[in-house]
C-alpha cells in the first residue's frame, strides 16, 4: 500500500470508493469488450468467466492442495534463508576478515539471476519440494544477509561503548545491542525477502513441478488456457495481498519502540 | 600519556593529545575545558579504557587501565539509551549485565527512577521522552550501579539552558550526596566553574594540559545562584584570558580542516 501524505485531505471512504469505482469500470469494459467481439476472449479471457473458473476451483478444493504446496516451499525457504542470511551476516560482521575474503564471492552469487539457476536446481534437487526451497532460500538469503550485515556494522558505536561501559559480555552484546539493531534492518527488509520467497517457489514450481500454484498456471499456458493462467495468478495476487498485510501488522508490533514511521 | 591515531588513507598520524598529565583525587569533582577538537573527549576514552593508549599511563586507584573498568561510569555526549528498551529496562540494564538478580534490582530501578522524577514513566520508550528527560534516563543508568568515577562528556551540551541547569543542579546534589569522582568534559566555562572543584584547562589541537585552576567558590552551591558570587567573575576572567587564545587557535584550525 503506498503511503498516503498528510497533505492530501481525501476523506478514506473517498478514496475506498474511486478504487470500487475505476476497478468496477475496467471489469466492465473488459466484459463488455470480449462479449462484443472487440477483443477474442480466447486471448484475455473475460471476468464472469474467470470468476466462475476461482469458484469452480474453490468448490472442488483444487486450488487449496496447490495453494498449500506453494506456501509450504515459500515458508519453509524463507525460514531457512532467513536463518542462514542471519547467521552468516552475524558471522561476517564479526570476523571482519571473512567478510573481506568472501566479499566479491557475495557479491557475485547476489548478480547471479536465480531464475535462470532454477533449472539446475530441478536437475539436482528433483521434481519436488527440495529444489523449490533450493531456489526460494537462493533468493531469501542475499537479502537477509546484507541487512543484517548493514544492521550490526552500522549499529550506534555509542550505544556499543555505553555497553561495554555498563559491564555487558560478549554475549550481552549480541542479545541486547547487536541483534536488536540488527532486528530493525531484517524487518525494514521482510516485505521484499517474503515477496522474493513467494516469486522464488512459484518460478521453480513453474520451471518443473507436478503441484503447486506455479504449475497450474504452467499447465493451463501449455493448453492455451488463458482463463487458466489469469485466475492463477488472481489467487496468487490475493495470497500476496493477505501476507501483505500479515507482515505489515508484525512490523508495527515489533517497531513499536521506533518513533512513528515518515 | 599521548594519543596518536593513524590516519586512514594518509601516511602519517594524528596526535590527539599529547603529554597530558594531571592526578585526580577521590571524591573531587574536575572539569576539563578546552576549543573545539583538542582532544577532550580522547582522553575519557582512553580513562575509560574504550581505546588503547598510544604511549603513558594511566592508573586507577594504582591500578593501571587495561581495559574498561567496572567501577567506571561514563555519561556519553548523546544519550546512548537503548531505544528498544523500555526506562527501567534501560536503567536497569547495567544490573542485568553484572548478574544482580531481578528481585533486588527492583528496588534500586525503582529509587533510582524516583530520583530523577520519572516515575510513571518506566514503561516508555526514550523516543517518546523528551531531550532533558533521556539525559536523566542516561544519569540514572550510570549512578545505579554505583561507579566510583563518572566521565561526562559533554553530558549538557544538548539541553536548552532552563533544563541544563536543572540538570547541573540536580547533578550537583547526586555528587554531594554520594560523592564519586566526577571527571566532566564541557567547552563551556561557566558550566566547568559553576559545578567543579578544579578545572583543567587543555590547549588547542594536539591537546596538552595548559593550566590547572582550583575553584574554592563555597559548597552547596546553586549553578544559577553561584554566578552572582564575587569571585565567579574574577575566576571566569582569569581562565578565560587562558583559553581564548586556544579557542582561536583551534578555530583556524578547524577551517583549515585540521583538527579532528
Amino acid at each position: 500500500m503506498l503511503a498516503t501524505s498528510g497533505v492530501d485531505k481525501v476523506s478514506r471512504a473517498e478514496v475506498y470508493l474511486w478504487r470500487v469505482v475505476l476497478l468496477g469500470a475496467f471489469l466492465i469494459l473488459w466484459e463488455a469488450a470480449t462479449r462484443r467481439g472487440w477483443v477474442d476472449p480466447f486471448f484475455v479471457s473475460q471476468p464472469t468467466v474467470l470468476a466462475m473458473q476461482i469458484a469452480d476451483w474453490i468448490r472442488t478444493g483444487f486450488i487449496f492442495r496447490h495453494l498449500v504446496v506453494t506456501m509450504q516451499e515459500t515458508i519453509i525457504g524463507f525460514l531457512l534463508g532467513t536463518l542462514l542470511g542471519v547467521a552468516v551476516g552475524f558471522l561476517f560482521a564479526h570476523w571482519e576478515k571473512l567478510a573481506r575474503i568472501f566479499d566479491p564471492l557475495m557479491v557475485a552469487l547476489n548478480a547471479m539471476p536465480r531464475v535462470v539457476l532454477a533449472p539446475l536446481f530441478i536437475l539436482w534437487f528433483g521434481l519436488g519440494l527440495l529444489s523449490k526451497v533450493v531456489m526460494v532460500v537462493s533468493l531469501v538469503f542475499f537479502v537477509v544477509f546484507f541487512s543484517t550485515y548493514t544492521g550490526i556494522r552500522e549499529v550506534d558505536r555509542d550505544l556499543v561503548n555505553n555497553a561495554r561501559i555498563l559491564g555487558a559480555s560478549p554475549r550481552h552484546m549480541i542479545r541486547h545491542v547487536l541483534l536488536p539493531s540488527a532486528l530493525t534492518w531484517i524487518f525494514a527488509s521482510l516485505r521484499t525477502s517474503v515477496g522474493f520467497a513467494l516469486i522464488g517457489a512459484v518460478v521453480g514450481e513453474y520451471l518443473g513441478s507436478h503441484e503447486g500454484m506455479g504449475y497450474v498456471i504452467s499447465y493451463a499456458e501449455s493448453m492455451f488456457n488463458a482463463t487458466g493462467v489469469l485466475a492463477g495468478l488472481l489467487v496468487l495476487m490475493a495470497a500476496v495481498i493477505a501476507i501483505d498485510i500479515g507482515l505489515q501488522r508484525l512490523d508495527a508490533r515489533f517497531s513499536y519502540w521506533k518513533p512513528v514511521p515518515k | 600519556m599521548t594519543q596518536r591515531f593513524a590516519l586512514p588513507r594518509e601516511d602519517r598520524e594524528f596526535t590527539a593529545v599529547q603529554d597530558v598529565s594531571f592526578d585526580i583525587g577521590g571524591g573531587e569533582f574536575v572539569s576539563i575545558v578546552g576549543p573545539s577538537g583538542c582532544g577532550k573527549s580522547t582522553l575519557l576514552g582512553l580513562i575509560a579504557g574504550l581505546v588503547p593508549i598510544s604511549a603513558g599511563h594511566i592508573s586507577l586507584d594504582g591500578q593501571p587501565v587495561d581495559g574498561v573498568n567496572a567501577r567506571l561510569g561514563f555519561v556519553f555526549q548523546r544519550d546512548a539509551l537503548f531505544p528498544w528498551k523500555t526506562v527501567a529496562q534501560n536503567v536497569g540494564l547495567p544490573l542485568l549485565f553484572r548478574g544482580v538478580d531481578a528481585a533486588s534490582a527492583r528496588p534500586r530501578v525503582a529509587d533510582w527512577i524516583a530520583r530523577i522524577g520519572l516515575t510513571g514513566f518506566e514503561r516508555y520508550h526514550p523516543h517518546q521522552l523528551s531531550g532533558g528527560m533521556r539525559k536523566r534516563v542516561a544519569l540514572a543508568m550510570t549512578m545505579v550501579y554505583e561507579p566510583q568515577i563518572v566521565l561526562m562528556d559533554e553530558p549538557f551540551g544538548a539541553l536548552d539552558v532552563q533544563t541544563r541547569n536543572l540538570m547541573e543542579n540536580d547533578l550537583l546534589e547526586i555528587w554531594a550526596q554520594s560523592r564519586r569522582t566526577v571527571v566532566f568534559v564541557t567547552h563551556d566555562l561557566e558550566e566547568a566553574i559553576a559545578l567543579s572543584d578544579r578545572i583543567v584547562v587543555m590547549t588547542a589541537s594536539p591537546g596538552r594540559v595548559k593550566a590547572v585552576y582550583t575553584i574554592s567558590l563555597p559548597r552547596p552551591r546553586s549553578v544559577t545562584e553561584i554566578r552572582f558570587h564575587p569571585d565567579f567573575g574574577r575566576l571566569y576572567e582569569t581562565i578565560w584570558k587562558d583559553l581564548k587564545d586556544e579557542v582561536r587557535v583551534g578555530y583556524e584550525r578547524s577551517r583549515q580542516g585540521l583538527a579532528g
